[in-house]
């Protein structure tokens, strides 16, 4: 497995007020790996280091075996907030990130036909982003990032402000998408069973000056489905030892 | 949201005003006030039909006068809003200038202006201008100080270039607050037109309330009022009309 993202001893201060400390960990092509940690512990920071939004002072991280120094057409990032322009519609919205970067590469009719399907906003296209419910919003972000076909996929919190049961969905229709384009993900969460349900890997993170305490391997199997997988046992086992990690078991 | 003609609440509306100008009409007559100090509504409306023709071709000087000063005042209004915005030194040397010009009374400025740019068009246009260049500066600079933070940090994960950030996020998200800046500033520059024509011309409604109150003629005053009036609404509504395509607003 080749090696996309690799952290090594990357840090952060703000003011003088150290964020990260010393974060190391390699992310292999196609794997889904999650951040999870208490809030405020830099886990956001760090997904930003990572897409070159905000400089690294210490350490390294590389991308593709290149320093990161600016954002790359190679990764698309999914906001907490769903970022879309008010005054666009689904289809310019989803399109943004094509039209602004002349080196992203433009998905063919058929392409985005698909990536309208698949994000089920087929007959929406035209529809602004006040027409649409919250999750609706999500999908056409996330499919903004994809519309662009990133290799790399990082999400911030992308359904912390909704509710259960459309985080449920969105979280199901996540993992098609993934199990179908297998992208490397790298999703920021603080909800454990969120991180156990999608990830190939779990970094668990400490309080701040945010460091990863532990690298955890989800072993279940794929594809998974969120009703079925969290009967298995060994979801279970999973949540409650990221719990303990966690420190709030 | 669009009430029909006859809704309730158009009934009550002009059940209000008509109530208002009977009361207005009957009270002059009663009261025994004269029309000279007083006319009632209907001397006004007749006045009004009378002299129609005259109204119109003022309404007309005066129309041409604010169209011109307000689009000054945006085509100037809008850059300068923009260079304050991204210079530092703009921030610190234009902007307190302009600061300073606008707390300068300028129905003051007015004589001034008048020598200056003579009896004509252009020294009204100038004081339109004058009324209506602040506060687009102001709604353009708070516009595009009001981009969300986490759009412009999505535009740079987007590889944006500046200019890209410029025209598809800052100009657009700027523009709600800057139509509200036009429908200031168009009110503005009417009474900016009206004052330049009271202070020297020969023309215009300002002229006209002005010869006409002066020769005692009442009710041409109040016809020639009615029509500055009906021409900053009907300005004001023309300019409120494009807030249709920023539906944004509030989203």
């Amino acid at each position: 497995m080749s090696v996309v993202i690799s952290m090594a001893g990357a840090g952060k201060a703000f003011d003088g007020r150290k964020v990260l400390d010393k974060v190391s960990a390699d992310i292999g092509a196609a794997e889904f790996v999650s951040v999870l940690g208490p809030s405020g512990c830099g886990k956001s920071t760090l997904l930003r280091l990572i897409a070159g939004l905000i400089p690294f002072e210490e350490g390294s991280i590389r991308f593709n075996d290149k320093e990161v120094i600016a954002p790359t057409a190679d990764m698309g990032f999914v906001f907490q907030t769903s970022n879309l322009l008010p005054w666009l519609n689904v289809r310019d919205n989803l399109m943004l990130g094509v039209d602004l970067d002349p080196a992203s590469e433009r998905p063919d009719a058929a392409a985005f036909a698909d990536l309208v399907e698949t994000l089920g906003l087929t007959g929406f296209e035209a529809s602004h982003p006040h027409q649409l419910s919250g999750g609706m919003r999500h999908r056409v972000a996330i499919g903004q990032a994809l519309a662009r076909n990133p290799q790399v996929l990082l999400m911030d919190e992308p359904f912390g402000a909704l509710d259960a049961l459309t985080r449920d969905r969105l979280n199901m229709e996540l993992l098609r998408i993934w199990q179908r384009d297998r992208k490397t993900v790298v999703l920021v969460t603080h909800s454990i069973s969120e991180a156990v349900l999608l990830s190939d890997r779990v970094l668990v993170m400490s309080e701040r000056p945010g460091t990863i305490v532990e690298d955890v391997r989800i072993d279940l199997p794929r594809p998974r489905d969120p009703s079925v997988t969290r009967e298995d046992p060994a979801f279970g086992d999973y949540v409650v030892r990221l719990s303990k990690l966690m420190g709030v078991a | 949201m669009s009430a029909s003609l006859f809704s309730r609440d158009t009934a009550i509306t002009v059940g209000f005003f008509l109530a208002l100008g009977l009361a207005w009409e009957f009270g002059v007559r009663w009261s025994g006030v004269q029309s000279y100090l007083l006319p009632p509504p209907s001397a006004i409306a007749a006045e009004l039909w009378q002299s129609r023709g005259p109204i119109l071709l003022q309404s007309l000087v005066t129309l041409s006068e604010v169209f011109w000063g307000f689009i000054i005042a945006v085509v100037l209004g809008v850059p300068i809003a923009a260079l304050i915005y991204f210079s530092r030194t703009a921030k610190r040397t234009v902007y307190p200038l302009f600061v300073a010009l606008q707390s300068i009374p300028k129905i003051g400025l007015a004589p001034l202006i008048v020598v200056w740019f003579g009896y004509g068009l252009t020294s009204k246009l100038i004081m339109a201008f004058l009324f209506a260049f602040f506060p687009i500066i102001i709604s353009t600079l708070g516009g595009l100080a009001s981009t969300p933070a986490h759009l412009e940090e999505h535009f740079r994960a987007l590889r944006a270039t500046p200019m890209q950030s410029f025209w598809r996020l800052r100009v657009p998200a700027a523009l709600p607050s800057f139509l509200d800046g036009c429908k200031v500033a168009m009110p503005l520059a009417v009474i900016g037109a009206v004052v330049g024509e009271f202070v020297g011309s020969n023309d215009g409604l300002g002229n006209l309330i002005l010869t006409a109150s002066g020769s005692g003629h009442t009710t041409l005053t109040f016809a020639a009022l009615i029509a500055v009036t009906l021409l900053s609404l009907l300005l004001f509504y023309g300019v409120a009309y494009w807030e249709r395509f920023i539906w944004w607003r509030a989203a």
